[in-house]
C-alpha cells in the first residue's frame, strides 16, 4: 500500500496525474494483493482492464495477472530481477517493494532523484528504515538500467498533488473544526479513524456503532461538531440514532463508506448499493441530506460543508463514499485544490435566552439552538411542543411535522453538468464514478454528463435538466439501478442503466464499450 | 442557592399514585441543591420507560434519548463539555437489558458520568413483562410459570468492568437516596446508583430484599459480587 502511495506521489512530482487503485482480500498478509497505478498528463483517470507494465512478486502472482498485460507490455517477476535478493541483503523483506519501485522507475526512464525525494518525504520520520529503502531503491534502479529500450516519459510542468478519498475527507473534517468523532473500525473508513487520532479532534472508539451515533448526538447536543464514520453494517446499527437526530433536530455528520453487500459481502471491495438505504433508513419521516462526492475537491469541500449543512438545518447529513473512492489515491492540480474554501457556519443560535423554546415554530422551520450550560431546555425523541415537553396532541404534531418538513425547502445546487449544454443523450452518475465517466466523456462528444453530488433531496432542477435529453443513461455500481429508480420516482423520467456489481469499479475500456451500444 | 421549585416544571406528573419515582425525583432535586449545582449545568439523558418520563418533570437540561441508549449519549456530552454534571438515567430494562453493553463499557472506561438505575424489576410501561433483572421465579405477564433466570445485576457487571463508585438504595428511603446521589454526583469517574423501587402495579408479587445497610464501603469492587441484600455505598474508589 505504501509503495503505491510513494509511486503515485513520485509521478505527481514529475508532472503526471496518477490514480492508485488497490485490491486486497480481507486478511492482513498475503493473498492476491495488488495495486493498479494509472498515470497521464491529462486529469480524470479511470482504472484500466489492460496494463502496460506488470511487476509481480512470486510466480503465482505473475500467472494470475499476466492475462491483463497488453500484447507489447512488459512483465517483471521480482525474484528473477533480483529484487528479493536486494531485500535479503538489506535484511528487511519489505524493501523488495521499494527495490521494485526503483526498477519500474528506471524502465520508465525517469529521474531517480525525484523518486528518492518522495521516499525521503514519505519515510523521513524513521531514519533507519529510510536509509534501507534508499539503498533498496538505488539497487532496484540499477537492475532496471540493464533493460534495453527503456521508455522515455515527460510529464507536465504543473504542480499536482494526490490524496486518497479518505485523506481528502480528513482535511475537510479538520477545516470544518470537527470536535468529536465516534468511529468503530470498519473497512473502508479505517484510515479516517487512524488519521484523525493524530489530530486535536476528540476520538471515541465506541463499544458498537449504536454507541457511536448516540455519543455523537450527545456531543452535538452539547455544542460540539460531531461525526461518525462507518460502512453499511455499522450504519444498520445506527438507524435508530438517525431517526432520533431527525426528531430531536440534532446535527450530525455520518460518513457511510459503501462496500459490497449484502451482509458481510466482499468486505474489501467497492459498491454503490447503499443509496436507497441512506435515503430511506429510519422509522418515521424526517428531513436529511445525502451527499456523494466524486473527486478530491468534492470530498474535501463536502466533508467540510456537511458540518455546516447539519448545523444550519439541524439535520443528519450522510456523506456517501465507497471503497473505491475511500482507499484509492486520486490526483488534482494543487492550485485547484487550494481554491476550495470552507467557511464555518454554525447555524441559528438564540439572541436571548429568556423564555427560550428549543423547538420554536419559525417560518423557515429552523429553531435557534442553545447548548446545555447556557440555559435549561428539553431535547426530546418523543414528539414535543415548542419547549420540548412530550406530547401526543394532534394539532401540535401537525405543526411540528410541518416545521421540520420546511427546513430543506431552500436547498440549492447538488449537481454538475459536463460536456455540451444540451445533448440527445445524457450520461448520469453519482459519487465515485465522476472521474471515471469524465475520463471517457471525450470519446462521446455528442453526449453530456450530469454528476449528482447531492442525492437527497434530489436537486429541484433535476427534472428540468434531464428532460432536455432524449435518452438518459444512468451509470452506477449496484445491481438494480438505484439512482435510476430515484430519478424516476422524483421526475417520472425513465433511464437506460449501465450497472456493475462485482465489487470492482468501472474500467475505462469496459465503460466505453457499454456506452457505445447506445451511441 | 436554588430551591426545589426552580427544579420543577409546569407539567402534570403522570406516574401512578404511590410509585417510587416520586421519591426518586425528590431525592434527585435535593441532591442537586445540596451539591450547589445550577440547573443549566446539569444534564440528564433519559431512557424510555416509566421512570424516564421524569424528563418532563425535572427542570434541568433533559434529553429523552432511546431505550437502552442514555449512557452513550451522556458519554458524548461529557466528552465535549466536561464542565457539565452529566447523569444517565434508565430502568433495569434500559440499563441492564437493552443497554447492558453500554453499561459495561462506560464502567470499563471509567467515564465521568453518573448512571441512575431505577430498578422496578419489570418492564412497567409495556405492562409487566420480565426483564434481565427480574428475580428468578417471579411470575410476570411474560413468565406465567415463573422467571427461569437469575437476575442480572448492574452493580456486579459494573464492579467487574471497573466502575469506581457503586451504590444501591431504596427509593422509599428519601434521606439515604439523597445522600447517595449527592456523593455519586461529586464522584470523579463512573458512578452507578441502583435505586430499588418495585413496580406497584406489575411487581406486586415480587419480594423486595430485606436491606442490610453497609456502614463502610467494601475495600475492593469484587466484594460487591453476590451481595444483592447489601445497600448503601458498596464501593468508592477515590
Amino acid at each position: 500500500m505504501q509503495s503505491g502511495a510513494i509511486l503515485g506521489k513520485a509521478l505527481n512530482r514529475v508532472g503526471f496525474f496518477s490514480l492508485v487503485y488497490p485490491e486486497y482480500p480481507s486478511r492482513i498478509r498475503g493473498g492476491d494483493n495488488h495495486l493498479q497505478v494509472v498515470f497521464s498528463t491529462e486529469p480524470f483517470l479511470a482504472p484500466e482492464e489492460k496494463i502496460n507494465l506488470l511487476l509481480a512478486f512470486g510466480k503465482k502472482n505473475l500467472v494470475i495477472h499476466l492475462p491483463e498485460l497488453v500484447s507489447n507490455g512488459w512483465a517483471f517477476e521480482a525474484a528473477e530481477y533480483g529484487l528479493e535478493e536486494i531485500a535479503r541483503e538489506l535484511g528487511n523483506p519489505l524493501t523488495a517493494n521499494t527495490a521494485g519501485l526503483g526498477l519500474l522507475w528506471a524502465v520508465l526512464g525517469l529521474d531517480l532523484t525525484v523518486l528518492e525525494k518522495e521516499i525521503q518525504e514519505s519515510l523521513g520520520e524513521k531514519e533507519a528504515i529510510l536509509a534501507l529503502n534508499l539503498q533498496a531503491v538505488r539497487a532496484g534502479y540499477e537492475k532496471g538500467q540493464v533493460i534495453p529500450d527503456k521508455i522515455k516519459l515527460a510529464g507536465t510542468r504543473q504542480k499536482i498533488m494526490s490524496l486518497t478519498g479518505n485523506e481528502a475527507f480528513v482535511r475537510g473534517i479538520l477545516a470544518a473544526q470537527c470536535d468529536f468523532a465516534a468511529i468503530y473500525p470498519m473497512t473502508p473508513i479505517n484510515s479516517i479513524l487512524t488519521d484523525l487520532a493524530k489530530t486535536e479532534v476528540k476520538i471515541f472508539r465506541p463499544e458498537d456503532e449504536i454507541a457511536g451515533i448516540m455519543s455523537a448526538l450527545g456531543a452535538a447536543y452539547a455544542g460540539g461538531r460531531a461525526m461518525v464514520a462507518t460502512s453499511g453494517g455499522g450504519f444498520s446499527l445506527m438507524v435508530e440514532g438517525l431517526s432520533l437526530a431527525g426528531m430531536a433536530e440534532i446535527p450530525v455528520v455520518i460518513i457511510l463508506g459503501q462496500r459490497t453487500g449484502p451482509s458481510t459481502g466482499m468486505a474489501t471491495f467497492s459498491s454503490q448499493a447503499d443509496l436507497n438505504f441512506a435515503i430511506h433508513a429510519g422509522q418515521g419521516e424526517f428531513p436529511r441530506i445525502v451527499l456523494a462526492p466524486g473527486d478530491l475537491r468534492e470530498a474535501y469541500r463536502l466533508a467540510g460543508e456537511a458540518f455546516n449543512l447539519a448545523e444550519r438545518y439541524q439535520v443528519p447529513v450522510i456523506l456517501l463514499t465507497d471503497k473505491y473512492l475511500a482507499e484509492s489515491r486520486l490526483s488534482v492540480l494543487a492550485e485547484d485544490f487550494k481554491k476550495v474554501k470552507i467557511v464555518i457556519d454554525r447555524g441559528k443560535r438564540p439572541r436571548q435566552l429568556a423564555h427560550y423554546r428549543r423547538y420554536q415554530i419559525t417560518s423557515d422551520g429552523i429553531s435557534p439552538r442553545a447548548f446545555p450550560g447556557e440555559t435549561v431546555f428539553i431535547t426530546n425523541s418523543y414528539e414535543h411542543d415548542e419547549f420540548g415537553f412530550s406530547t401526543d396532541e394532534a394539532a401540535i404534531r401537525e405543526e411540528m411535522m410541518a416545521k421540520r418538513g420546511r427546513k430543506l425547502a431552500n436547498l440549492n445546487g447538488g449537481f454538475e453538468i459536463y460536456g455540451p449544454e444540451s445533448a440527445q443523450t445524457t450520461l448520469i452518475g453519482w459519487g465515485s464514478t465522476k472521474e471515471i465517466i469524465l475520463s471517457i466523456l471525450k470519446e462521446f462528444p455528442k453526449m453530456n454528463f450530469v454528476h449528482f453530488w447531492r442525492l437527497w433531496p434530489l436537486p429541484k432542477e433535476a427534472g428540468e435538466i434531464l428532460r432536455q435529453a432524449r435518452k438518459l443513461i444512468v451509470i452506477e455500481g449496484n445491481f438494480s439501478g438505484q439512482l435510476a429508480g430515484l430519478i424516476e420516482s422524483q421526475t417520472g423520467l425513465k433511464s437506460e442503466k449501465i450497472l456493475k456489481d462485482n465489487g470492482r469499479p468501472f474500467f475505462r475500456e469496459e465503460l466505453i464499450k457499454r456506452i457505445q451500444r447506445y451511441d | 442557592m436554588i430551591d426545589e421549585k426552580q427544579l420543577s416544571t409546569p407539567e402534570e406528573i403522570t406516574w401512578c399514585p404511590g410509585c417510587g419515582a416520586y421519591a426518586v425525583l425528590a431525592a434527585l432535586k435535593r441532591a442537586i441543591i445540596q451539591n450547589n449545582l445550577l440547573p443549566r449545568n446539569v444534564v440528564v439523558t433519559y431512557d424510555i420507560g416509566c421512570s424516564a418520563n421524569m424528563v418532563n418533570f425535572l427542570n434541568v437540561c433533559g434529553f429523552a434519548t432511546l431505550h437502552g441508549r442514555s449512557i452513550p449519549v451522556a458519554v458524548g456530552i461529557k466528552t465535549v463539555n466536561p464542565s457539565l454534571t452529566v447523569i444517565a438515567q434508565g430502568g433495569e430494562g434500559g440499563i441492564v437489558t437493552e443497554g447492558a453493553n453500554h453499561l459495561i463499557h462506560a464502567a470499563q472506561r471509567d467515564d465521568d458520568i453518573t448512571v441512575i438505575l431505577n430498578n422496578n424489576y419489570v418492564f412497567g410501561l409495556t405492562t409487566g413483562q420480565a426483564s434481565a433483572a427480574t428475580p428468578r421465579g417471579a411470575i410476570t405477564r411474560s413468565t406465567p410459570s415463573g422467571n427461569p433466570y437469575e437476575a442480572l445485576s448492574a452493580l456486579e457487571l459494573a464492579a467487574v468492568a471497573g466502575g469506581t463508585f457503586l451504590a444501591r438504595t431504596l427509593a422509599v428511603d428519601l434521606k439515604r437516596t439523597t445522600e447517595i446521589l449527592s456523593r455519586a454526583l461529586e464522584h470523579r469517574g463512573f458512578s452507578l446508583v441502583e435505586i430499588v423501587q418495585p413496580c406497584i402495579i406489575w411487581a406486586k408479587e415480587i419480594k423486595t430484599p430485606t436491606p442490610f445497610w453497609l456502614e463502610k464501603p467494601f475495600t475492593t469492587a469484587m466484594e460487591v459480587i453476590g451481595q444483592s441484600n447489601f445497600f448503601g455505598i458498596l464501593y468508592n474508589y477515590k
